[in-house]
């Protein structure tokens, strides 16, 4: 054989090589997406939507595991500390993670580079409501009323919202909120209808009844304006610089090679702009899909870690 | 109350053919997964979930609604049979439902626990069907304050359950307390004796501690004492009397007021948001036995032992599901899941569901019916089968509980560590029977002892440091006093009893 034939033969079997690099990368064996919190729950119906279209259109083999444990704390735990090899993804809320990461960054066994980001799946809307027949509309109505009343109890039930009101209460003069903390919305909603609670958190739970007409909404805690009620300020546009994004998100171990994390973060996005999930997810979030994709979803994690700051820097 | 038409359209959906179908699979799957030890029917509806995703709403809620309830039924099975319940309150069947087993009568055992759950769970049904609108005011009547009396009134009970020693007892309680306060403290949001083990930030995992004190530590004992005899699991004598196999409609109408005493405990506890049913189930055991004439008969096979606790916590998952659909407000885990399927296709509960959606709450009315009644014919025919199954060699019994125990726990709580933290209970259990310390009463109040700690969390707050305030509360000062008078009676009467004994 001549050396010409050889070279050819050798750069074809380059370029072959090269074209089969680029293909499509797989997940060796199968792909699992753990669940930061416990079965049953909005994240594990979110995450099992999203896991059983991804299926279907890439063909992967999913398997679903929930990891609960400290909102989602167990789960990146064991995430940040696997070999890079993209078998593992995990979704979980930004929220908690971050509240942990500001108080106790010692007992944390990861950071915030511990992770490549993979998108968002969506934003949580949170903002504070109370009764309709309540005589306040809005926060700084709702202050005062607890200056006059000698306080207001309010329903949470995530650190982040009760710090928001602290900081709320600490701007004014002779304020004091009583916080009742709770296992979750369905608890906050019998505290403001049965009218124990003189306003309460709610991420979705209020909808059906701000149709009948039984709540109103007094402020968005997100950084903007919900969908819903674009006439509803935001707690900064009234006055009280300090705000709660959170969010769910995709993420593996840092440092996976690049065309994992590429076929990763398009087989998530594929299966999110999907008009069947989306329609499911926006039914169980009550809040729409939103990816921001992988850069900006590193952006909002880390920009997060500020704001948590803030709020617990008091 | 919506136009008899839609009613009528929405039980005319209940009882076509694919939707019988569905509530059917859901019973005989909720039964089974349900009496296999370590999988109790919380377990059940969540892994159920996401085969409903593609479903017709009406299918998808009637299969969850079959597979809650069949798994309610199935949920005693193993605790009567084996005595491994899974959970508190089929540890409260277990109490004399498994000595009644062990007579050589675990066809009767299990049969009264069948009828006595499917009794509890109609009466429920019923009343949700025809009287949600006022229990659903209640629901919302009781704030804070009131439900930390109703949680002082549980623990008081707990008194009448603890045996002999009242140190012991009490020993018993402040562990399991103890170990409810492992996680996240609900006042400050900061972690309380975990140790920097984040897996237990939430708590240590319900599933784990429950089948590892109440299951695992059973078959350990019973595998360590198999000699290497071929034992049958449970012993079933051979031309056995039909009196002995079956509950007579004169034995089932003896309980009529423990059954009707039961289904109100559960359905008011249950139409009450966050209570759940080990409250209900120890509350009406404890009242039937307070008012039995033969109190020393419970806990050595007594059927009115059975139809107290069976009856109070199958009523109470129907009863969830009031607050659920007059309020949008979910009474349970179980009521919780049911909603997370109703949103997925797009139904939202709350005050405009009966105008909006009136139909396919018809129908799943129709659907719980329907499901109770097959319930009742795959029992009967699913009980012979469960007690012919463990009429098997116990080496195989006992092994095969096992490895259900840690696959279920393994499942519930996703990985291998729950299965470490339901050994370690395990362990404990050994530990405290040895010590002469009631499991039983560490369960319950590791159950209920984290709705006791943010009840009063919530309670201090709306006082704001003045206990005189509390005088607006009159519902609330009315259960402390009965919570009061409930410990003192209990106590005393255990006195006696022990005196007497």
């Amino acid at each position: 054989m001549s050396g010409r034939i050889l070279r050819a033969l050798a750069a074809a079997t380059a370029l072959f090589a090269a074209g089969a690099a680029h293909a499509e990368w797989e997940p060796r064996g199968s792909l699992t997406l753990q669940i930061g919190f416990g079965a049953g729950g909005s994240t594990d119906t979110l995450g099992r939507i999203v896991a059983e279209k991804m299926e279907e259109q890439t063909g992967w083999n999913i398997v679903v595991e929930n990891r609960p444990g400290g909102g989602g704390i167990a789960m990146f735990t064991g995430i940040a500390n696997r070999p890079a090899d993209a078998s593992v993804i995990g979704l979980g809320v930004n929220m908690p993670i971050l509240v942990n990461l500001v108080n106790r960054p010692d007992e944390i066994p990861f950071d915030l580079d511990s992770f490549t980001y993979l998108g968002t799946a969506a934003k949580a809307e949170l903002g504070l409501f109370t009764r309709a027949e309540a005589p306040y509309d809005d926060v700084p109505g709702l202050v005062e009323h607890a200056r006059q009343e000698g306080g207001a109890a309010i329903a949470f039930d995530a650190k982040p919202q009760e710090l928001a009101m602290r900081y709320v209460a600490r701007q004014e003069e002779g304020v004091e909120f009583q916080f009742l903390s709770t296992k979750g919305g369905s608890e906050i909603t019998q505290l403001v209808l049965g009218g124990q609670a003189a306003a309460g958190f709610f991420a979705g739970e209020q909808f059906p009844f701000l149709e009948s007409g039984e709540l109103k909404m007094l402020a968005s805690f997100n950084a903007t304006r919900h969908g819903y009620a674009p006439d509803t300020p935001t707690l900064q546009e009234q006055g009280y610089d300090i705000y709660v994004d959170p969010f769910w998100f995709f993420a593996t171990t840092a440092g996976i090679d690049d065309q994992a994390r590429e076929a990763l973060v398009s087989a998530i996005d594929a299966a999110l702009s999907d008009e069947e999930v989306q329609k499911l997810v926006q039914n169980t979030l009550r809040s729409p899909v939103f990816n921001a994709g992988p850069e900006e979803t590193e952006k909002m994690v880390k920009q997060g870690l500020d704001t948590v700051a803030q709020l617990f820097a008091q | 109350m919506p136009e008899l038409s839609v009613v009528l359209a929405g039980l005319g959906d209940a009882i076509a053919p694919g939707t019988i179908l569905f509530v059917l699979f859901g019973v005989m799957l909720g039964q089974f997964v349900g009496a296999v030890p370590g999988i109790g029917p919380v377990m059940a509806t969540a892994i159920a979930i996401p085969f409903t995703f593609y479903m017709e709403p009406l299918a998808a809620i009637g299969f969850l609604v079959g597979v809650n309830k069949g798994g309610l039924v199935g949920g005693a099975i193993p605790a009567v049979l084996l005595n491994t319940p899974g959970t508190p309150d089929a540890a409260a069947t277990a109490m004399d439902g498994y000595p009644l087993a062990k007579q050589g009568k675990p066809l009767k055992a299990t049969k009264m626990a069948l009828f006595s759950s499917v009794t509890g769970d109609t009466f429920s049904d019923i009343v949700l069907i025809t009287v949600s609108a006022p229990l659903a005011v209640l629901a919302l009547r009781m704030g804070p304050v009131e439900v930390l009396g109703v949680m002082l009134l549980a623990f008081a009970v707990i008194a009448g359950l603890m045996g002999r020693s009242l140190v012991k007892g009490v020993i018993a309680v402040a562990l399991g307390l103890l170990a409810a306060m492992v996680g996240t403290d609900p006042e400050h949001g900061t972690p309380r004796l975990i140790f920097g083990e984040f897996r237990v930030y939430d708590g240590l995992p319900l599933a784990s501690v429950a089948i590892g004190m109440l299951a695992i530590g059973e078959l350990l004992r019973r595998l360590s004492e198999s000699t290497g005899a071929v034992r049958p699991a449970v012993a079933l004598p051979e031309g056995q009397p039909r009196a002995d196999r079956s509950v007579s409609w004169a034995e089932y109408w003896a309980c009529r007021f423990t059954l009707a005493r039961g289904a109100v405990i559960g359905t008011i506890l249950g139409a009450l948001p966050g209570i759940g049913s080990t409250a209900a189930a120890f509350m009406s055991y404890a009242s039937a036995r307070q008012a039995a004439r033969e109190p020393s008969e419970f806990g050595k096979g007594s059927l009115h032992g059975i139809a107290a606790t069976e009856s109070a916590n199958s009523s109470v998952m129907g009863a969830n599901m009031i607050p659920l659909l007059t309020l949008g407000i979910p009474g349970s885990v179980s009521a919780a899941l049911i909603i997370s399927a109703f949103m997925i296709h797009g139904v939202q509960p709350g005050p405009f569901l009966f105008e909006q959606q009136g139909r396919l709450i018809y129908g799943l009315f129709g659907a719980m019916v329907i499901a109770n009644l097959l319930n009742l014919l795959v029992g009967q025919v699913g009980l012979r089968l469960w007690v012919r199954v463990v009429t098997a060699p116990e080496s195989f019994i006992f092994a095969a509980a096992l490895l259900m125990c840690f696959v279920g726990v393994s499942l519930a709580t996703g990985g291998l560590f729950g299965v470490g933290v339901m050994l370690a209970f395990a362990a404990l259990a050994y530990v405290m029977t040895a010590f002469g310390l009631s499991v039983v009463v560490f369960i319950i109040a590791f159950f209920l002892g984290p709705r006791l700690e943010i009840s009063l969390s919530q309670t201090l707050a709306l006082l704001n440091g003045d206990p005189l305030a509390l005088v607006n509360y009159p519902v609330a000062l009315a259960l402390f006093g009965l919570a009061g008078v409930t410990a003192v009676a209990l106590a005393r009467r255990r006195d006696t009893e022990s005196e007497t004994r």
